[in-house]
């Protein structure tokens, strides 16, 4: 029995300890926000943040996460208006996709360490995630939108 | 004007068959035999293209599939720019079944969602479509006022009388059909271009707060009831096929259901992915071992490809020709020749392969949850699987995690394991690749090896050119079937290599058909993507050897192509081409299709490491008729970087049959700091567009071979534009030409 906060809500796992948080959050809890891209800590698309410092889900187990505060892109904002989930409206940053939920998470860090950051240090932090539609440019305009909002 | 009906919503199929309101469909015989049905309407066994209900929602159907392009927001943007309807009213239907009725007119019916041809072949029959429908509601409210139908005009969703008397499109929907007459769909008036209130506008795309939020739903997301998990053991090399299984320690794994062997690989059905993965790694399969693929070498292929675009006797497809480049370079004053040469290159869509399958108890209908480019294959591949009939397949049409060219095959391996393994445990089944299954078993852009001649005339002027592509059948591999029609033309390989933006009277592009040593698929850009390479940076070595301006050597080539002149000018201005100084930037001029792009490269190259930046691209683009222009904008840098990536770091290698890479580590795609400016200009036209998800990616490579060039006055022939190669051409003073 693992217990975490997820979302700020306390849930308690029986999942065996080593199984993979990211699994654990997409299958047992059924937050499908979080992405499976690589495994590997290779592209980000898993990215939730552990105790407020992004992390990759797929390189934690469930039991690395005992007693933490676990957050995801469901709980980044009750109702999808976190100024980066706006920014990222107006600047129609997506394509498929399926990466943006591990950027918003990575740039929500970003903005939490860092609330002005330049373009370079936008790239350099944003490295970690990879965008295969290539959706980097609006992605960096979004982060500056946002930093100006938060 | 009230309706009597309150209902305040119906289903598609639901509203048909309640049989109140409109509904507008094209039948087989094309866009003359469209229906109008009434309050008292049969209930309809077709698929209407757009419904409007009394409570003024219209329903449009979605024809493609969505993989990141936005054709989901597009294509109905066009029907309902002729409706005249409020886009906000708008509810998009996703297409689930192989409809032939709304194929893609560009790929001969079949729902086919590539080549960035959705918007370029629905444009025509969505507008008329739209058109045919809002005539429809005119007659209604003419009938309904008692005025003269000509004395009407449409805002958005809603015909306005002369005295200002106002009916929304739901009230018409409400009020019968009686006396209507059905317009031609050919002979139709469309709008005025200048009237358009919602093609050209910055419409924001429908599906970007769902992906924002983590909402989006994708196949591999897909939840149902009572379903298992299955990772897939597939086969090493291609063609091989599992000869006995050991699954006794991967059964004995709690939550383990079942261990199914398929035809290339075997299953491990479990209550979690994490048992099924965990499970995988200990069953024991021995494999056959004797398919051919097991030759399969990366480097000797290309070895063998090089070989066979350097002999003129090598038998060739003629892809492309004008009058007579054989005796136009024999006649010039010089000639220039060299060899070109691109490895295999992974899709690496973000999502990996994954799919859903429930199979009914009596084993002949399914009902399966996929991301593909396809309705029509997906729905063949189940049909085969099952051996049974098109109307027992119950298909979602999932949103992609990008897809390349990568979910195009005609047998899509991933739904049929899905339907298998549903089928064997009686339950439904999710599989999903993992990252090292999808790279080791992927489909790949073929690796190609190019021969370009040409002559140079006196004054430093192209006279005839001949491009020979040492590559294989991409079709011949993906869709067997389609290369029997179409044989020897296969543009999957050769796109490009026609260079038709430019007018070489004395031309010729052959495809020498090499033998297929790796699994193959359609890639963005298609052949494009190594034959422009080639074609563009062959362009800028040609005018250099005959001391021109890579700019003027290509306007000379242009001037039957005012576009595609416009363009190139308006790179140069936006490039600082002619005051570049010491710059280093690169020129490249290609497309896809009949889109056209115009490219310039500014790099830096770190000697020490041989590491390329890419700083800055400008691009001029043309499209034809932009529809959705912010996202054309987003789909064309997309594409770029695409275009990037591939030159600087994409390489697949294969020994003994295997693929050697396995994941992002080692298969490298570019990354936020590596990404440059890029500034794009999209030419305002009148002419039917043309597509925008593939033109970006054609001109990048050799925009930056030739920037590299500039910086260096090396070559770089061979791309990717690794590290080490780079290294090489600088270290080659005089190198020796392939
Ligand atoms: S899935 Fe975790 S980094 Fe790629
Ligand atoms: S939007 Fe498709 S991978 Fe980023």
């Amino acid at each position: 029995m693992t217990q975490f906060t997820l979302n700020g809500q306390s849930v308690e796992i029986d999942n065996p300890s080593d199984e993979l948080l990211l699994l654990v959050i997409r299958d047992k809890l059924g937050l499908k926000g979080t992405k499976y891209g690589c495994g590997a800590a290779m592209c980000g698309a898993c990215t939730v943040h552990v105790d407020g410092r992004p992390e990759f889900s797929c390189q934690l187990s469930v039991g690395d996460v005992a007693g933490a505060e676990v957050t995801t892109i469901e709980g980044l904002s009750e109702d999808g208006t976190h100024p980066l989930q706006k920014a990222w409206v107006d600047q129609q940053v997506p394509q498929c996709g399926y990466c943006q939920s591990g950027q918003i998470m990575r740039a929500a860090a970003l903005l939490a360490e860092n609330p002005n950051p330049s373009r370079t240090e936008i790239a350099e932090y944003m490295s970690a995630n990879l965008c295969r539609c290539g959706t980097y440019n609006r992605i960096f305009k979004a982060v500056e939108q946002a930093a100006q909002e938060v | 004007m009230t309706t009597s009906l309150t209902k305040s919503d119906f289903s598609r199929r639901g509203f048909l068959k309640g049989g109140a309101g409109l509904a507008f469909f094209l039948g087989a015989g094309g866009l003359s035999a469209v229906a109008v049905r009434a309050q008292n309407a049969e209930p309809l066994d077709v698929n209407p293209w757009l419904t409007i209900s009394p409570s003024g929602t219209i329903s449009i159907v979605f024809p493609s599939t969505e993989m990141g392009q936005s054709s989901y927001s597009t294509l109905p943007q066009i029907l309902a720019e002729e409706l005249d309807a409020n886009w906000d009213d708008v509810v998009i239907a996703q297409l689930n079944e192989d409809d032939r009725t709304f194929g893609n007119p560009l790929f001969g019916g079949v729902l086919y969602t590539a080549g960035s041809t959705s918007v370029q072949g629905y444009y025509e029959p969505m507008r008329r479509a739209g058109a045919q429908a809002r005539d429809v509601l005119l007659q209604i409210a003419s009938r309904q006022l008692e005025v003269r139908k000509d004395s009407l005009r449409t805002e958005p969703s809603a015909v306005v009388a002369e005295d200002g008397t106002r009916l929304s499109y739901g009230a018409l929907a409400a009020s019968g059909t009686e006396d209507v007459q059905i317009p031609d769909a050919d002979a139709i008036a469309l709008k005025d271009p200048q009237d358009f209130r919602i093609i050209g506008q910055e419409v924001p795309r429908r599906d970007v707060p769902a992906k924002s939020t983590g909402k989006a739903r994708y196949a591999i997301d897909v939840e149902i009831d009572n379903m298992a998990y299955a990772a897939v053991l597939r086969t090493p090399v291609e063609g091989e096929t599992p000869r006995s299984v050991d699954d006794a320690e991967a059964r004995a794994v709690a939550g383990v259901i079942d261990v199914v062997t398929l035809p290339d690989g075997v299953a491990v059905v479990a209550e979690s992915l994490w048992a099924a993965l965990g499970a995988r790694d200990l069953v024991q399969v021995t494999w056959s071992d004797s398919s051919p693929a097991r030759a399969f070498d990366s480097n000797a292929t290309l070895a063998a490809y090089a070989e066979a675009a350097r002999d003129p006797q090598a038998e060739a497809a003629v892809w492309a020709q004008t009058g007579d480049a054989a005796s136009a370079i024999a006649k010039a004053d010089r000639t220039v020749s060299h060899l070109y040469l691109s490895d295999y290159a992974y899709h690496a869509q973000i999502e990996p392969m994954a799919a859903v399958a429930t199979v009914d108890p009596d084993g002949m209908g399914a009902e399966v949850w996929a991301g593909t480019q396809t309705q029509s294959w997906t729905t063949h591949t189940v049909m085969e699987t099952l051996g049974t009939t098109q109307d027992r397949i119950r298909l979602n049409m999932m949103t992609m995690g990008g897809s390349f060219g990568r979910r195009t095959a005609f047998v899509q391996d991933y739904v049929r394991d899905a339907v298998l393994s549903s089928k064997a445990v009686g339950r439904p089944v999710k599989v999903i690749w993992t990252r090292e299954d999808d790279v080791k078993h992927g489909t790949f852009r073929p690796a190609a090896a190019q021969k370009l001649e040409a002559g140079l005339t006196a004054h430093g002027r192209l006279t005839g050119w001949h491009h020979r592509v040492a590559t294989p059948s991409v079709i011949g591999f993906f869709n067997p079937g389609r290369w029997e029609a179409v044989k020897p033309n296969d543009v999957i390989s050769m796109r490009g290599a026609e260079s038709k933006f430019y007018g070489i009277k004395d031309f010729q592009a052959d495809h020498i058909i090499t033998e297929r040593q790796a699994r193959l698929a359609p890639y963005r850009g298609i052949g494009a993507a190594y034959t422009s390479f080639a074609a563009e940076a062959f362009m800028d070595e040609l005018a250099a050897e005959a001391g021109r301006d890579p700019l003027d050597f290509r306007l000379d080539l242009v001037e039957e192509n005012p576009r595609g002149r416009h363009l190139l000018e308006k790179v140069a201005e936006m490039s600082g081409w002619r005051a570049r100084g010491d710059r280093a930037l690169g020129l490249s001029f290609a497309g896809y299709s009949s889109s056209m792009a115009a490219g310039v490269a500014e790099i830096e190259v770190d000697d020490d490491t041989g590491e390329i930046a890419v700083t800055q691209i400008w691009a001029a683009v043309d499209a034809g008729r932009i529809v959705s222009p912010d996202n054309a904008h987003n789909q064309i840098e997309g594409g770029i970087i695409f275009g990037i990536s591939s030159a600087l770091t994409e390489r697949i290698d294969i020994e003994e049959g295997q693929v050697l890479q396995s994941n992002f580590f080692d298969y490298e795609i570019l990354r936020a700091d590596r990404v440059p400016q890029i500034d794009i200009y999209m030419a305002t036209v009148e002419a039917p567009p043309t597509g925008v998800g593939e033109v970006g990616t054609p001109m990048a490579s050799a925009a930056i071979a030739n920037a590299f060039f500039a910086a260096k006055g090396q070559r770089l022939r061979h791309m990717p534009f690794t590290p080490d190669r780079v290294r090489d051409a600088l270290q080659s003073e005089l190198r020796l030409d392939l």
